[in-house]
C-alpha cells in the first residue's frame, strides 16, 4: 500500500535546515506571555457552570436521587441524572464498552458521577450540588488487588449484564483480560542456574497530575449538532465516541481540542465529555465544567501493580530464565487498561537474550477510579520488578550490574521476545548503556553512604496507526500545515513547522501549524505511544513531497518540458539550467489565476491479527538510567546526587526539545519512584487528591546533577531516521533509583515509592535481623 | 460599624499600571477576578490552594498566589500579572525560556516567569541553589526545572553585565 | 455568602469578631483561611474580617528587651530582619521553610499560631524562644505564654471576641543558641512530618519544641547541664523527655516512624543549637 509506514523514504537532514537544530518552540512566546488560550481561557459568557454530584464511598447501590431542593436553588437551570439518559444506560470505551455516562444504579468508584447540576454561576452550581440527596447503600467493594482476587470477592462488573461480560470466560472473576507469553523450557533452564532470585514487588497507583486540570465545554449547535471544547490528546476518538453515544454523525460532532496543558496520557479517553454532551443537549444550552487539580487527580490515574518474579542466573551472570506474574489494578472500567496490561507485559522479560521466559499478566477490576494511559504505559510497573531482579542477581553473584546487563542485552536485530510474535531489537542498545556508564562515571569509587544503580527499559511503540496531513503552499510562499497531533508540551507543532520549512524551502516564520479541530484538520488516530514523530511526521513529509511533485509538474507544463526531465529537492525544482526556488516555481506554475498548491500525505500501519500487541511495534523506545544517591541513614532520606538518562532516539529532530522531554521524563520517573502514590481508605475514598498530600517533584527534588543524552544512529522509521521518544526516561527510573538506594543502604526495597520511612524501616529491620 | 448586608464589594486597584474598578462577591479570589472580571487569563488556575504557583502575580511588588488572595483585599493596591510584565516579542527572560527549551506545555510558565522576575527584582544575580529555592513553589509537571534555571541564570548574567 | 469586612482598628475588629449572629473569621495572610473557604463558609452567612489595615497595629518592633511580632508581620518580613536572625535562629529557620516564597510573602506569624496546626513550623521555635502571646478583647489585654496557648488541633485559648495582636519574644540571655530541624517527604515546599526546635539557653536551660507529634506543639525541658555532646548521656535523657510525644499515623507517616524521627531530629537540633552558641561566642 502506498501510504504504509516504510523506512526507505525518510530523507536526510539538510546541513543548513531547521530540522536537527534547537528551533524555538512553536507557540512558545504565547505560552510564556500568557496569551496562549487553554480551554479554561476561552470565553463563553452565556455558558452554564456545572458541578458534579458524587457520594463519599467507592461502591454503593443508589437507592434514590432527589434533586427537588437543588432544582429550586437560585440560579439552577437544570439537573441531569441517570433517569434523563436513554435506557439502557449508554456506555462507552475503547476495547470494552463498559463505562456508563454516569453511575447506572450503582457507584463503582469514588468520584463516579451520580448527577450533574448546571447553574448560572459556579458558586450556585456547587451549592446546589451539595443539596442533591443521594440515598445509597454502601457495598463491600474491592479496593485492593488482594480483595479483588480473593475467592468470593465482590464482582465489580455484574456477570449477568449482557452489555458487559457476556460470553467472557472470566466473567465470574474480576479479571477483565489476561495474557501469557512464553518461550523456552523453564525447568530445563532452571537446572543450569547457579542462583535463582525470587521476590514480590509492588508499584502503587499514581496520577498524571497535568498542571492544566480537566475542563469541558459542550455547546449545542443551531443545526442539531454539538461542539465540544476539551483539551484531549485524541480529538477524533472523542468525536467518534460522543457521536455514537448521542446518536449523531461524525460531521455533527465538532471537537475543538486546544493544546493541552500537559496530558501524559491522562487526556486521551473521554471522562466527563459524554455526560456534558447529554447535559448540553437536554438543556439546549452551553455548559461548562472546570475542575481543579485535586478533582482531576480523582478522575485520572495510572494502574498500580503487584508482581512476583523468579529469575535464574549462571554464576557468570547469564540470565537463563525469567518467570514473572503481574496483576495490574485497573479500576472499575476498562478504559485502555487491558492494553496497558498486554503492552506492558509483552516487554516483561526486558531487552535480554532469554533462553526461557514465562510472563503471566492480568488486568484486574477494582472499585477504584478508572486507570488510563500514562507515560510509559504498562512498562514501568513490570520493569520495576524485572530490573530489580537483575540488580539483585548481580549483587548476590558479586558481579557488576551494568556488565551483567551488557552481557545479556540483545544485539540489533536479535529477538528479546521469542516465538510467533517475536520482538526484535531495532537499535544499538548497548551504546546507550555504555554512554550512560560513561556519563555517570560508573567505575569511579563512591564515598560512604553513597550508592549507584543502573537499569534499562524498553517499551513498544504504536503497533498500528493512521495519520493524515495536508500542506498548503500559498502563492506568497508561506505555508500552512494541518496535522491532528495534539501539542501537549512535546512540541509537535515545532517539528511540523521545521519539517515543512525544510522540505518546501519556506522560512520557519512563514509556516503556520493548525491542529486540534476535527472540522478543519484531517484524521489522526491519536497522540499516544510517542507515535507522532513517526506517523504524523511521515504524513507531513509525504504531504510536502506531494506539494513538490505538483509544483514540478505544473512548472514543467508552463515552461513546456516533460515533467520527467525535471526533478525536485527540498525547496527547489531542478531543471537542466539549475535549481528554481520552489515558491518561485509554484508561482510560475500557478500562473495568473494564482491559487495554491495543496499536498496530501498519509501514513498507515495495519495491525496484525492475533499479535499480543495488535501488531508489530513500529519501533521500540530504549533507555538506560543510572542514579546515584546519598543516604541519610538516620532518617532514611536520600538526595539524588546524580542521575543519567540515555535514550535511543534514532535522530534528534530538535535537540533542545529532546533534552526538555528527556529531563521531564526522568524527573517524572524520579517522582514516581520516590514520592508519588494514591492512597485509598477502606471505603474506597481517595485520601490524597490534593497537591498537599499527592507530592510531585519540585525544583529541589531534581537530582543535583542531571545528565540526559541520546543515541543517534538514524535508524528509526520516522522522518530523517527518527524514533519516537519521551517515554524512555520513565521506563526504568524506579529500578535505577531502587538499586542506588540498595547500594547505599544495604537493603533491598521491593515496594515503591522509596519513601524515607520505608527505607528507614527496611534498614532497621535488617539491623535487628543481624543482631538477632 | 456596619458589616454590610450585601456580599458584593467594589474594588479599585491598579492592575498592570491601569486603574480598574470592578465589583465582586466578597469571597471571590483575586485569581478568579483577574480571569473572569478583568479578562486577564494569562494567570492560570490549577490547584486553587497555594500549592502549584500557576496563579502567581505581583501584589505591591511581591509575588503572591492569587488563589489565596481575596479580590477585595487588593482595593487600593497594585497588581501586576503576566500580561503586565510582557512586551511585544517577549522580555529577555521569556526569550531565554524559549532558547533553553523551558516552555513545554506552557501551563505553568506564566507563574514561573512571575516568580523568576520577583526573584531577580531583589536578587539580581542568584545562584542555581537560590533559584531552585525561590521557584520551588512553582510546580512544573513537564519538569522543565533545569531548563528554567538555565534561562534565569542566563538572564541574570546578561542583565548584570549590561547594567555594568 | 461571604461578606468581606476591612477592619480599621483593633476595637473595630474585636466588635465584628465577637458578634454572635455571624460566623466571623479573621483574615491575615489568607494562606490557611482561603483554602477551601467556599466549602466551609457558603452555607452559613460568613464575614471575613481583614486585619491588614488596622491603624493601631504594631509592626515588627525590635527593642533592647526583645522583639514584638505584630499581627501583620509575614514570614518574609521576619526572615529578612537581621536582629531576629541573630537572636532567634530556630524561628528564622522555621519561618524560612513555611510554604513557598509566595506563601511566605503573605503568611503571618500570628496567623500561623492562631491556625494552631499541630504541624505548624513556627510553633516549636516560638516555644523554645519563650514567646508570649498578647491577646486583646473588649475588656482589655492579657498575655499568655505560648506554652499555654495551644489547646487542641485548630483550637487556642484565644476565644470568640478576642484577637491576638502580637507575639513577644524575650531577648535571649547571652550564650544562647537555637536551631530548627524538620523532616519532609520531599525537598521542596512541604508540610512537616515531624519538626523539632532546640534551644540551649545561656542560663543553662535546655529546651525542645516538638511539632507534628501530638495534638498540639509541645515544649519539653531537658535537665539543665545535660552533656549534649555525649550520646551515652543524651540518649537516655531524650528517651525520657520525648515520652510525651504521642504521634498518630496518617498519610504522611506512621506513628513509630515519627517517634523515632523526633528523637533523631532532637539530637540533631540540639547539636546545631550548641554549634550556634559557639558561633555567637566566637
Ligand atoms: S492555583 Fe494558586 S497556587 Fe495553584
Ligand atoms: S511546561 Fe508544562 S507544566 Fe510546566
Amino acid at each position: 500500500m502506498g501510504d504504509a509506514l516504510r523506512s526507505q523514504e525518510v530523507g536526510t537532514l539538510r546541513p543548513d535546515g531547521n530540522v536537527g537544530t534547537r528551533t524555538k518552540r512553536y507557540g512558545g512566546l504565547e505560552r510564556a506571555s500568557g496569551a496562549q488560550k487553554y480551554v479554561a481561557d476561552l470565553e463563553f459568557p452565556e455558558a452554564l457552570q456545572v458541578a458534579i454530584v458524587t457520594i463519599p464511598v467507592g461502591c454503593a447501590d443508589i437507592l434514590g436521587v432527589d434533586t427537588a431542593e437543588a432544582e429550586a436553588m437560585p440560579g439552577v437551570v437544570g439537573v441531569l441524572t441517570a433517569a434523563d439518559l436513554p435506557s439502557p444506560m449508554p456506555r462507552f470505551g475503547v476495547s470494552h464498552k463498559d463505562r456508563p455516562v454516569m453511575a447506572d444504579g450503582r457507584v463503582n468508584f469514588y468520584g463516579e458521577p451520580v448527577a450533574a447540576v448546571a447553574a448560572l454561576t459556579q458558586e450556585q452550581a456547587d451549592a446546589a450540588a451539595r443539596v442533591v440527596k443521594v440515598d445509597y447503600r454502601e457495598l463491600p467493594g474491592v479496593y485492593t488487588l488482594d480483595a479483588a482476587l480473593a475467592p468470593g470477592a465482590h464482582l465489580v462488573q455484574d456477570p449477568s449484564d449482557p452489555t458487559k461480560r457476556a460470553g467472557d470466560a472470566l466473567r465470574e472473576t474480576n479479571v477483565i483480560e489476561e495474557q501469557t507469553i512464553a518461550w523456552g523450557d523453564l525447568a530445563e533452564q532452571e537446572a543450569k542456574a547457579a542462583l535463582v532470585v525470587e521476590d514480590s514487588y509492588s508499584y502503587p497507583m499514581m496520577t498524571q497530575f497535568p498542571i492544566e486540570p480537566l475542563a469541558v465545554i459542550a455547546e449545542p449547535t443551531d443545526v442539531g449538532g454539538l461542539t465540544l471544547y476539551t483539551p484531549v490528546q485524541h480529538p477524533y476518538l472523542m468525536q467518534r465516541i460522543v457521536a455514537g453515544l448521542v446518536g449523531k454523525t461524525l460531521g455533527q460532532v465538532h471537537v475543538i481540542a486546544p493544546d493541552p496543558g500537559g496530558g501524559f496520557g491522562g487526556k486521551q479517553i473521554p471522562k466527563y465529555e459524554p455526560l456534558m454532551a447529554f447535559l448540553a443537549l437536554k438543556l439546549g444550552r452551553t455548559v461548562r465544567l472546570t475542575l481543579n487539580l485535586a478533582e482531576t487527580t480523582t478522575a485520572i490515574r495510572r494502574a498500580g501493580a503487584t508482581v512476583h518474579a523468579r529469575t535464574g542466573f549462571t554464576s557468570e551472570g547469564d540470565i537463563v530464565f525469567h518467570h514473572v506474574r503481574i496483576d495490574y489494578q485497573i479500576g472499575a472500567y476498562a478504559d485502555v487498561a487491558p492494553r496497558v496490561m498486554t503492552k506492558g507485559s509483552y516487554v516483561g522479560g526486558g531487552p535480554y537474550r532469554l533462553p526461557a521466559c514465562l510472563i503471566e499478566a492480568r488486568a484486574v477490576l477494582t472499585n477504584t477510579p478508572v486507570s488510563t494511559a500514562m507515560r510509559g504505559y504498562g512498562a514501568p510497573q513490570i520493569s520495576w520488578a524485572t530490573e530489580s531482579q537483575i540488580t539483585d542477581g548481580a549483587r548476590r553473584l558479586g558481579l557488576d550490574p551494568a556488565r551483567v546487563r551488557l552481557r545479556n542485552l540483545v544485539e540489533n536485530g536479535e529477538e528479546f521476545v521469542k516465538g510467533e510474535f517475536a520482538g526484535k531489537a531495532d537499535g544499538e542498545w548497548k551504546q546507550a548503556v555504555e554512554k550512560a556508564m560513561e556519563l555517570a562515571g560508573w567505575d569511579d569509587p563512591l564515598p560512604p553512604n553513597r550508592g549507584r544503580g543502573i537499569a534499562v527499559g524498553i517499551k513498544s511503540s504504536a503497533t498500528s496507526g493512521l495519520s493524515q496531513s495536508l500542506v498548503r503552499l500559498l502563492y506568497d510562499g508561506s505555508a500552512i500545515v494541518y496535522a491532528g497531533t495534539s501539542d501537549m508540551g512535546q512540541g509537535a507543532r515545532t517539528i511540523w513547522a521545521q519539517t515543512v520549512a525544510d522540505e518546501l524551502g519556506v522560512p520557519l516564520e512563514k509556516v503556520t501549524v493548525i491542529s486540534g479541530d476535527t472540522d478543519l484538520v484531517p484524521f489522526d488516530l491519536q497522540t499516544s505511544a510517542s507515535r507522532s514523530t513517526v506517523f504524523m511526521g511521515t504524513a507531513v513529509l509525504r504531504a510536502c513531497r506531494d506539494v513538490r511533485r505538483q509544483v514540478r509538474e505544473m512548472y514543467a507544463e508552463r515552461v513546456g518540458v516533460e515533467p520527467g526531465e525535471l526533478d525536485d529537492e527540498p525547496g527547489a525544482v531542478l531543471t537542466a539550467e539549475g535549481a528554481v526556488a520552489l515558491d518561485e516555481a509554484a508561482r510560475i506554475g500557478l500562473g495568473a489565476l494564482r491559487g495554491e498548491v495543496l499536498g496530501q500525505g498519509t501514513c498507515r500501519l495495519e495491525g496484525r491479527k492475533g499479535h499480543p500487541l495488535g501488531g508489530d511495534a513500529s519501533f521500540y523506545e530504549f533507555n538506560c538510567s543510572i542514579s546515584e544517591v546519598e543516604l541519610d541513614a538516620g532518617t532514611g532520606q536520600f538526595v539524588i546526587t546524580r542521575h543519567v538518562s540515555v535514550s535511543d532516539v534514532g535522530t534528534e529532530l530538535n535537540p533542545i526539545q529532546v533534552t526538555a522531554q528527556e529531563e521531564g521524563g526522568a524527573i517524572m520517573g524520579i517522582g514516581q519512584a520516590d514520592m508519588e502514590q494514591l492512597v485509598f481508605d477502606e471505603h474506597g475514598r481517595l485520601l490524597n487528591p490534593s497537591a498537599i498530600d499527592y507530592r510531585v517533584p519540585t525544583y529541589k527534588d531534581v537530582p543535583l546533577e542531571l545528565f540526559t543524552s541520546a543515541v543517534e544512529n538514524h535508524d528509526g522509521p520516522g522522518p530523517y531516521g527518527s524514533k519516537g521518544m519521551s517515554e524512555g526516561p520513565i521506563l526504568c527510573t524506579g529500578a535505577a533509583l531502587g538499586a542506588a538506594v540498595t547500594a547505599a543502604a544495604g537493603v533491598k526495597i521491593t515496594d515503591l515509592p522509596l519513601t524515607a520511612e520505608r527505607i528507614w524501616r527496611a534498614t532497621r529491620a535488617a539491623a535487628e535481623g543481624a543482631i538477632a | 460599624m456596619s458589616v454590610g448586608t450585601g456580599s458584593l464589594v467594589t474594588v479599585t486597584a491598579t492592575i498592570n499600571g491601569e486603574t480598574r474598578t470592578f465589583t465582586v462577591p466578597g469571597h471571590r479570589t483575586l485569581l478568579d477576578a483577574l480571569r473572569s472580571e478583568l479578562g486577564l487569563t494569562g494567570t492560570k488556575s490549577s490547584c486553587t490552594e497555594g500549592e502549584c504557583g500557576a496563579c502567581t502575580v505581583m501584589l505591591d511588588g511581591h509575588a503572591v498566589n492569587s488563589c489565596l488572595v481575596l479580590a477585595a483585599e487588593v482595593d487600593g493596591h497594585e497588581v501586576v500579572t503576566i500580561e503586565g510584565l510582557s512586551v511585544d516579542g517577549g522580555t529577555d527572560l521569556q526569550q531565554a525560556f524559549l532558547e533553553h527549551g523551558a516552555v513545554q506545555c506552557g501551563f505553568c510558565i506564566p507563574g514561573q516567569v512571575m516568580s523568576a522576575e520577583y526573584l531577580l527584582s531583589h536578587n539580581p544575580d542568584p545562584s542555581v541553589e537560590e533559584i531552585r529555592d525561590a521557584l520551588s513553589g512553582n510546580l512544573c509537571r513537564c519538569a522543565s526545572y533545569n531548563r528554567i534555571v538555565e534561562a534565569v541564570r542566563q538572564t541574570a548574567e546578561k542583565r548584570v553585565s549590561t547594567r555594568g | 455568602m461571604v461578606t468581606y469586612y476591612k477592619a480599621h482598628a483593633v476595637a473595630d475588629a474585636l466588635e465584628v469578631l465577637g458578634r454572635k449572629d455571624v460566623d466571623a473569621r479573621a483574615l491575615l495572610g489568607g494562606t490557611d483561611l482561603l483554602v477551601g473557604l467556599d466549602d466551609r463558609l457558603d452555607s452559613a452567612p460568613g464575614v471575613v474580617v481583614d486585619l491588614k489595615g488596622l491603624a493601631d497595629e504594631t509592626p515588627l518592633a525590635v527593642e533592647d528587651s526583645g522583639v514584638r511580632i505584630g499581627l501583620t508581620v509575614t514570614m518574609a518580613d521576619l526572615v529578612a530582619n537581621p536582629t531576629v536572625a541573630a537572636w532567634y535562629p530556630a524561628l528564622v529557620q522555621a519561618a524560612g521553610v513555611v510554604g513557598s516564597v509566595a506563601i511566605r510573602n503573605r503568611a503571618t506569624v500570628v496567623g500561623n499560631i492562631c491556625n494552631a496546626s499541630p504541624a505548624s513550623d513556627t510553633a516549636p521555635a516560638l516555644l523554645v524562644h519563650g514567646a508570649n502571646v498578647r491577646i486583646a478583647s473588649a475588656d482589655g489585654e492579657r498575655v499568655v505564654p505560648i506554652s499555654e496557648f495551644f489547646v487542641a488541633p485548630r483550637v487556642t485559648t484565644c476565644g470568640r471576641g478576642e484577637l491576638v495582636t502580637a507575639v513577644e519574644l524575650p531577648r535571649p540571655v547571652p550564650g544562647t543558641g537555637s536551631a530548627f530541624q524538620r523532616l519532609t517527604r520531599r525537598w521542596g515546599v512541604d508540610l512537616a512530618t515531624v519538626s523539632v526546635a532546640a534551644a540551649v539557653h545561656g542560663d543553662g536551660r535546655i529546651q525542645l519544641g516538638l511539632g507534628a507529634v501530638a495534638p498540639t506543639p509541645l515544649l519539653v525541658d531537658l535537665p539543665a547541664g545535660t552533656d549534649l555532646a555525649d550520646r551515652a548521656v543524651l540518649d537516655p535523657v531524650l528517651d525520657e523527655a520525648l515520652a510525651v510525644a504521642t504521634p498518630i499515623s496518617d498519610i504522611r507517616a506512621a506513628a513509630d516512624y515519627r517517634t523515632a524521627m523526633v528523637r533523631e531530629l532532637a539530637a540533631r537540633a540540639l547539636q546545631a543549637a550548641l554549634d550556634s552558641t559557639r558561633r555567637t561566642q566566637a
